[in-house]
């Protein structure tokens, strides 16, 4: 690391950022940028700023980062605790790319990806990642180029192949966390045993990239922290079984961001503690994210990042008020197995339980406890073209859904942050259909 | 058993169901064949059957590779009555998710196992958990067959030994042009290994080794193909017509399974452990990039050839990630690439014909 770089990295985040922030927010307040509220929705939530606030410092002090703290690129399912005891600077592509579909411009940026020989056919945020990495552009300005690569096999094997074709690329170790996948309800004595191995394992090559002595004391400050930051992130969202809901997962989806990205410092723990009141305050005075709540809904799978305004417009229309997602309830999920008292096992039995790393059969009880939870009377099912293990199953998991709850779905082809895969007048004869049987 | 028309899957199937063995059904790619072996019992493995795949559709999205597709469609159309019960490798999202769905959402009354190779790079752990995982498989097997005999595993898997040892006899004499074969028979003798028993398949193998090998070299214009399958069939009657030899394999299926000599001093599980884990490099286990590139280079070296051809299966991520990379790294050194997009049992289209032609013209001039 060098002198001069933690230099400027520090005028940076104690001037540069909050001149930044103080500009943005001149700028807003003379332009009276406060998005007015549409005919069928509240207020947006007064934390939105600060959320804005907190995500575009991250990436604007990304690009001093280099030089000042090891940096490192991290999958969203990964355990960034283990990074974060060792002060790695942290860049998420995955949550990097769902900022590129949600300002449309993800396309381009795949496609400049596959002009050098990716197939369209591979996950979008890994093609726009590679199409950030070959062009130098990207919507945030510059990420850093990482020291580490840090990934973790839980979400999807794409994200191992991916992070093989970076290590190429720059040149720098990649840290793989396997965690075999759970088809018997969760990890075996056996699993836990070969993660928290590997764990132990990572730690001499952590040590050398950062320059830091692993310190136990740190990673367990960590993981407390981190911890706290889940369950609050689950409280935040145990706010939504409230009738009427206080906010719609397509709010949940851009809240989602400090849980993935930040997980483990301070700033998201604080973050959702405001954004836990503010939400409470709304459900004790009865107040709805619509102004009429007429229909709960389910979400499946991630987002379609270049069409949530949209559909937020078009649901809220029709009082339709989506309360839950499988998505956003990923990173609650399994906080409670963390353990600061047994770091490196509670981290492989944590990150091993998460939804993607689960049997299809663990995946249908969870969705039918979410719909009982939440009172859900219909569900959404984005099948993504991206993301093989999110979306193989769900043609399945829709009749199961109906089979069994009488929950009636709806499939909507499309992708995550690739709006060339996307057709509008086929999703949109489909939701038709599907908000007709509901009112049926 | 004439190797040059060996029976069918199903007749062989047939043969074996009628001598009292039993069939399991094994989906792609890395696992012990051994211990199926022990037990007496007969994997057969489902790459690429022949199906029309529309009824899949019911379950599995159209950007879903053909594999799991035709795999699926020959469970959901009945057709593996005769099998009693499924293994799923953990080899990509889509088979590890077409696992689960089997098992909990359709109801198939079947025994279906899971396997879990760990990913590489193999740390310290890797090799205790493997051999864990080949153990819980074993025991899991026992649950559905009984206890093998005492030196069942152990003679499995000296019989597996020969049969890689035979393989790579194949592959080298295939790399030095020393066997006299065509592609197709090539091919129809290296992938006895994924139905048949090794009482047939090792003599059948040895058999046409013998016959086959010649003392001189043949030194035909010849490329290194790589992808996942040697399917569709329809590419290797393109090929022997063009005189484009295929020296050597970097497929899924056939030399990317092809493991190196085990001590013989290992015990059983062990020997297994070094066995699958010393397997060559593969984008299914995370190898990375440069060893695969290695080892095509290696293999493009053997046997003289002069250019790779990738046939790659559509929308098969492992394999789609690492190409354009090799494809660069094999264009520096000097060695042609084609990249060809099929799906099994489809046949080669015109287009894509004319393409080979094309690319075996450029090997030929490079020749001389
Ligand atoms: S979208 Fe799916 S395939 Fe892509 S990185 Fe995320 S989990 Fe993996
Ligand atoms: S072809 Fe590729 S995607 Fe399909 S089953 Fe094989 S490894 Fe998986």
């Amino acid at each position: 690391m060098s002198l001069t770089a933690r230099a400027r990295f520090r005028f940076m985040k104690d001037m540069g950022a909050p001149a930044l922030m103080a500009g943005s927010r001149a700028f807003m307040r003379a332009r009276g940028r406060r998005r007015a509220p549409g005919p069928d929705t509240a207020p947006p939530l007064a934390c939105g700023r600060r959320l804005r606030e907190i995500m575009t410092r991250h990436y604007f002090l990304s690009r001093y980062a280099k030089g000042a703290a090891p940096v490192a690129w991290v999958t969203s399912g990964a355990p960034v605790e283990l990074l974060r005891a060792f002060g790695f600077y942290t860049v998420y592509p995955e949550n990097h790319g769902a900022l590129c579909g949600a300002k449309g411009v993800g396309a381009r940026l795949c496609s400049v990806a596959e002009r050098n020989g990716y197939s369209q056919d591979l996950c979008s945020y890994a093609r726009i990642d590679l199409g950030v990495a070959l062009s130098g552009n990207s919507p945030a300005g510059k990420l850093p180029r990482p020291d580490l690569l840090f990934a973790s096999n839980n979400i999807c094997q794409t994200v191992a192949y991916w992070y093989t074709v970076l290590a190429e690329q720059w040149g720098v170790p990649f840290l793989l966390f396997d965690t075999p996948f759970n088809h018997a309800g969760g990890p075996s004595g056996a699993d836990i045993a070969y993660m928290t191995s590997q764990l132990e394992d990572m730690l001499p090559t952590l040590e050398r990239v950062s320059g830091c002595k692993f310190r136990m004391k740190a990673l367990e400050a960590v993981l407390d922290l981190s911890k706290e930051t889940a369950e609050t992130w689950g409280a935040v969202l145990g706010t939504m079984k409230a009738v009427p809901s206080p906010m719609t997962i397509f709010e949940a989806f851009v809240h989602l961001a400090p849980v993935v990205s930040l997980r483990g410092l301070p700033v998201a723990l604080e973050y959702y503690r405001v954004l836990f009141e503010e939400l409470n305050q709304r459900v004790a005075r009865g107040q709805g994210a619509l102004r009429e709540e007429r229909k709960r809904l389910m979400w499946d799978n991630i987002a379609v990042w270049y069409k949530v305004r949209d559909f937020s417009t078009l649901f809220a229309e029709r009082g339709m008020s989506f309360v839950t997602a499988t998505y956003t309830n990923a990173w609650a999920e399994t906080a409670s197995d963390m353990d600061a008292g047994r770091p490196l096992e509670s981290i492989a039995r944590t990150y091993s339980r998460v939804i993607l790393n689960n049997s299809l059969g663990d995946r249908l009880r969870l969705m039918e406890q979410l719909i009982r939870d939440y009172r859900v009377e219909g569900l959404v099912i984005h099948s993504a073209r991206s993301c093989k293990p999110y979306s193989v199953g769900q043609y399945d998991l829709k009749r199961l859904l109906l089979e069994r709850l009488g929950v009636p779905s709806v499939v909507i082809e499309a992708d995550i942050a690739d709006e060339r895969a996307y057709s509008e007048q086929q999703t949109r004869t489909r939701l038709e259909a599907f908000f007709e049987a509901l009112e049926s | 058993m004439d190797v040059s028309k060996p029976p069918s899957r199903k007749e062989y199937m047939t043969m074996q169901k009628g001598r009292g063995r039993g069939l399991f059904g094994v989906f792609p790619g890395r696992y012990p064949r051994e211990l199926f072996w022990s037990h007496g019992v007969l994997p057969m493995e489902i790459w690429d059957p022949v199906l029309d795949t529309s009824g899949s559709g019911v379950h599995l999205q159209p950007t879903i590779c053909s594999i799991v597709k035709a795999g699926l469609e020959l469970i959901i159309q009945g057709k593996c009555d005769d099998l009693d019960g499924f293994l799923f490798p953990h080899t990509c999202d889509s088979i590890q998710n077409l696992g689960s769905m089997v098992r909990d959402y359709l109801d198939v009354s079947k025994p279906c196992l899971f396997f879990y190779p760990p990913k590489a790079p193999y740390g310290r752990a890797s090799r205790v958990f493997f051999r864990r995982e080949l153990e819980r498989l074993a025991l899991e097997l026992e649950g559905i067959y009984g206890r093998p005999d005492r030196d069942a595993l152990h003679n499995a898997v000296v019989q597996g030994r020969e049969v890689q040892k035979t393989l790579a006899a194949l592959y080298a004499a295939r790399a030095e042009g020393r066997l006299d074969a065509s592609n197709s028979e090539f091919y129809r003798v290296v992938r006895l290994v994924e139905y048949m028993h090794p009482d047939d398949m090792l003599p059948a193998m040895k058999e046409f080794l013998d016959q086959r090998t010649t003392n001189h070299s043949v030194r035909t214009p010849c490329l290194v193909l790589s992808g996942v399958l040697p399917n569709p069939e329809g590419l290797f009657p393109v090929l022997d017509q063009l005189g484009l030899r295929v020296g050597d394999d970097d497929l899924l299926s056939c030399g990317r399974r092809l493991s190196g000599e085990t001590d013989s001093g290992l015990d059983a599980l062990d020997s297994l452990v070094e066995s699958i884990l010393g397997m060559p490099a593969c984008s299914t286990i995370n190898s990375p990039i440069e060893e695969r590139r290695k080892q095509i280079i290696r293999k493009t070296g053997r046997c003289s050839a002069g250019g790779v051809l990738f046939n790659v299966i559509k929308f098969c991520e492992p394999d789609l990630f690492y190409y354009p990379y090799l494809r660069e790294s094999l264009r520096k050194q000097g060695i042609k690439t084609l990249f060809l997009e099929n799906e099994v049992n489809r046949d080669i289209s015109g287009q894509t014909e004319t393409r080979i032609e094309a690319f075996a013209e450029m090997i030929r001039r490079r020749r001389e």
